[in-house]
């Protein structure tokens, strides 16, 4: 069974707590031109996670304020592992999908292959890595919830099986008529691990909603699993066109031997 | 022999060169080996967590996380680079002042505070601190066209020593002074003049309230803590009515030296620039609520504040040690005259109970024309630490008067509880947002972490001290510069004047948040 978050964004307060966790537990630097909260919050190489300050409209049409935690969602099938050739993204049975920054090649085909624009490059480093929120896979390991979620003093994040979680979230949204009936990572890409509620539309917070529920690896796994057919079959038509030259060139060699004897 | 000597120099020629490259073969694979990094671990969770963090993710944490502070928050702010999630901050605005998680969630437009900066005091790293103003008040210094008047608070005098070293409780009034006149202040008056000015008007309104003559509910509450204020204004505007209208004394002053004192100095309101150092957090709030500006009103010119920057006594010592001067140092300088006047009752405003027994003082002078006994200057049953304390005083004419004193928001809720519900005997009640009142206010130096009650009873105890053996005053209506003010200027308490400059309304908040019904 694999772990994830169930996110309710009805109860943020904006203090931000779960960004400098993520700061202290990875030992990320702080990004002076890049806030971890306010409106013009955002994810960069240094900040794996942020909260972004929203302002909309509730239900009654009213000015409300809301804070969108954001960070990859680890999504159940990653289009970032499977577009990773090295195996330098992984998808771990506990549900974090992690990096090894000693298997990367820095191709970055990660950054084009991720819907939701979460890994990074470390573009200023004279030997830049990719990064991305790693759910603090050592702590889930252990059973402990990431850092991010163990210091919520609001109650937003509840960590479990995400199973458990998926359940809970539809009975939630199902009891109270606040919530939009919607969990946002039920089925975005075939699923993630990380589950949002909310009471505000998720495309006025930022989500980007029009996203396949289809996972991206399953687009190009038809094509992919075929990679080692069409590999032996060249090999072979190669090697014979090789051979066939090679032959043709000795036949013609004798020729003029031939010719000139 | 000549075989072996070129022997010898081949192998020492090699022996050189050889190791030269080998040492600048490992190090270079050194260098390339730390920048690549040769380690075949996953990527983050090399830093660390507070203790409390280290756990199951089901076992419960009874302090964690930190209080939401809006990037917008005129009193308080935040180094995040600084913050450790230790969740002091949390501990104090839940449980001490009962204002976080007194409110439903999801939050509305507002995140509460009641900038009470008691969070600074607690917070370990500094990372929580107050606004810093000081860059105001030092351009305003150096603009020659300026009139620069400062005042300053009761509280400052016994906590800034503090600062620089001196023991908690250091009685620093002629010190603070001179400091100022130094600083280059034009201006240096005592909030203790308008503090006696706010007996007089409080006071008359008190018996106004008590006589009839005024439609308002008892208890009167009284209204010089903002941090109070903006608190009733949120989780109890339906008690509002029973707030005195009486301006808290910085603004009265602040009102006061844009029209009274421009016009005995013959200086336009537009051209003073009014200052203010405070022991609290809360009062840069207040100077910039949109109402505070009776004296630009006044004078036509609506846009003009009545205190246009508070410092609190952290940053006036931070100005101080920035000009270089030590205020050991420094011979006492009195007051300017005008608005420089106080009494031991004025002073005592800074301690949790001052305010009720200065107006005691006052009210039976008011009432029978006679100077109080000696017990009513030594009101000790509400002096000290205890949260709550009432007394009854009995004067003639008028009969018992109750009253009760309550420090700390916390112990605020159940007495507004009562009087909600109509059970509350008292005639008057002095809150006091901060443990201790204005000497343990948001804005003090950070002497003990977290603030003790020691460093507290020293700073009460310095002033009750300074109001019985320093001032020779003990009686706001013995303030001859007050009682100048009312003949010259103000005509009597309570007077349309008055009203105009020295008294206020409050706002309904409660839209703002959806109160909690059962508390956390």
């Amino acid at each position: 069974m694999s772990k994830g978050v169930l996110v309710d964004l009805t109860k943020c307060v904006g203090c931000g707590s779960c960004t400098v966790a993520c700061k202290l537990w990875n030992d990320n630097k702080w990004d002076d031109k890049n806030p971890t909260m306010g409106p013009s919050a955002k994810l960069t190489d240094k900040n794996w996670t942020v909260v972004q300050f929203k302002e909309v409209k509730d239900k009654k049409g009213e000015p409300v304020w809301r804070f969108v935690k954001q960070q990859c969602f680890h999504c159940k099938e990653p289009a970032c592992a499977s577009a990773c050739f090295a195996k330098a993204f992984q998808k771990t049975k506990e549900g974090p999908v992690i990096y090894y920054p000693h298997l990367c090649v820095g191709c970055r085909y990660c950054m084009v292959a991720c819907p939701f624009n979460v890994p990074k490059y470390q573009w200023e480093k004279a030997f830049p890595l990719v990064t991305k929120c790693m759910m603090c896979n050592t702590k889930v390991e252990k059973g402990e919830a990431p850092a991010c979620v163990s210091v919520c003093p609001a109650g937003v994040f509840k960590f479990g099986d995400r199973e458990e979680l998926l359940k809970e979230a539809k009975s939630i949204i199902a009891k109270d008529s606040k919530y939009v009936k919607h969990i946002f990572g039920e089925n975005e890409v075939g699923g993630t691990e990380w589950l949002y509620i909310s009471d505000v539309p998720f495309d006025q917070l930022g989500f980007k909603t029009n996203v396949t529920k289809r996972s991206l690896p399953s687009y190009t796994e038809a094509y992919m699993h075929a990679t080692p057919f069409v590999g032996i079959t060249w090999g072979v038509i190669l090697t014979g066109l090789y051979h066939y030259t090679k032959r043709r060139n000795q036949i013609s060699k004798d020729n003029n031997k031939n010719i000139k004897a | 022999m000549q075989n072996q000597q070129e022997g010898k120099d081949k192998q020492k020629q090699i022996t050189r060169r050889g190791f030269l490259k080998m040492m600048g073969g490992i190090g270079l694979t050194g260098i390339t080996a730390t920048i690549a990094g040769c380690s075949t671990d996953p990527a983050g969770g090399k830093g660390w967590m507070p203790q409390q963090y280290q756990v199951a993710s089901s076992y419960p944490i009874q302090v964690k996380g930190r209080i939401p502070i809006d990037p917008n928050n005129p009193s308080i702010t935040r180094d995040d680079k600084k913050c450790i999630l230790c969740g002091q901050c949390i501990e104090v605005c839940q449980r001490v002042q009962t204002v976080y998680g007194y409110y439903e969630l999801p939050i509305k437009n507002d995140i509460t505070c009641v900038n009470c900066g008691q969070c600074t005091l607690w917070c370990p790293t500094a990372a929580i601190t107050e606004r810093d103003d000081i860059d105001k008040v030092v351009k305003a210094l150096e603009n020659k066209d300026l009139h620069v008047v400062v005042q300053t608070a009761p509280a400052t005098r016994v906590g800034l020593g503090e600062e620089f070293g001196m023991a908690p409780g250091t009685f620093v009034e002629g010190k603070q002074v001179a400091a100022l006149k130094q600083l280059g202040f034009d201006a240096v008056f005592d909030t203790n003049f308008s503090a006696d000015l706010t007996i007089f008007e409080e006071g008359t309104e008190l018996i106004k309230r008590i006589s009839g003559d005024l439609h308002e509910p008892l208890p009167q509450f009284t209204s010089c803590s903002p941090g109070w204020v903006k608190f009733c204004e949120y989780y109890y505007p339906d008690l509002l009515p029973h707030m005195s209208t009486c301006k808290s004394p910085q603004q009265m002053l602040g009102a006061l030296i844009k029209t009274y004192y421009a016009k005995e100095k013959g200086i336009k309101p537009e051209k003073i620039f009014s200052v203010s150092i405070m022991p609290c957090t809360a009062k840069k709030f207040e100077a910039a609520r949109p109402e505070m500006n009776s004296s630009g009103k006044h004078a036509g010119k609506p846009q003009l504040k009545d205190v246009d920057v508070v410092l609190t006594t952290r940053e006036l010592a931070r100005l101080i040690k920035a000009k270089g001067m030590d205020l050991n140092n420094l011979p006492d300088k009195k007051y300017d005259s005008l608005m420089g006047e106080g009494t031991g009752a004025g002073l005592i405003f800074g301690a949790t109970g001052g305010v009720m027994e200065a107006a005691i003082r006052s009210a039976y002078f008011l009432i029978t024309k006679q100077d109080p006994p000696e017990a009513l200057l030594n009101l000790t049953p509400i002096r000290g630490l205890q949260g709550c304390k009432e007394a009854s005083v009995d004067i003639p004419g008028v009969g018992t008067v109750k009253v009760a004193v309550v420090h700390g928001l916390s112990n605020a809720r159940p007495i507004l509880e009562a009087v909600r519900k109509k059970e509350a005997p008292w005639h008057f009640i002095e809150f006091m947002c901060c443990p201790g009142g204005c000497i343990s206010g948001g804005g003090q130096p950070r002497t003990s972490l977290p603030p003790s009650d020691e460093v507290r009873q020293a700073r009460i105890n310095s002033i009750y001290n300074a109001d019985a053996h320093i001032y020779s005053k003990r009686k706001s209506y013995e303030n001859q510069e007050v009682l100048a003010l009312y003949e010259k200027f103000m005509e009597n308490p309570n007077s349309h004047l008055a009203h105009e400059l020295l008294h206020t309304h409050y706002t309904d908040r409660s839209k703002q948040l959806t109160v909690k019904k059962k508390n956390a």
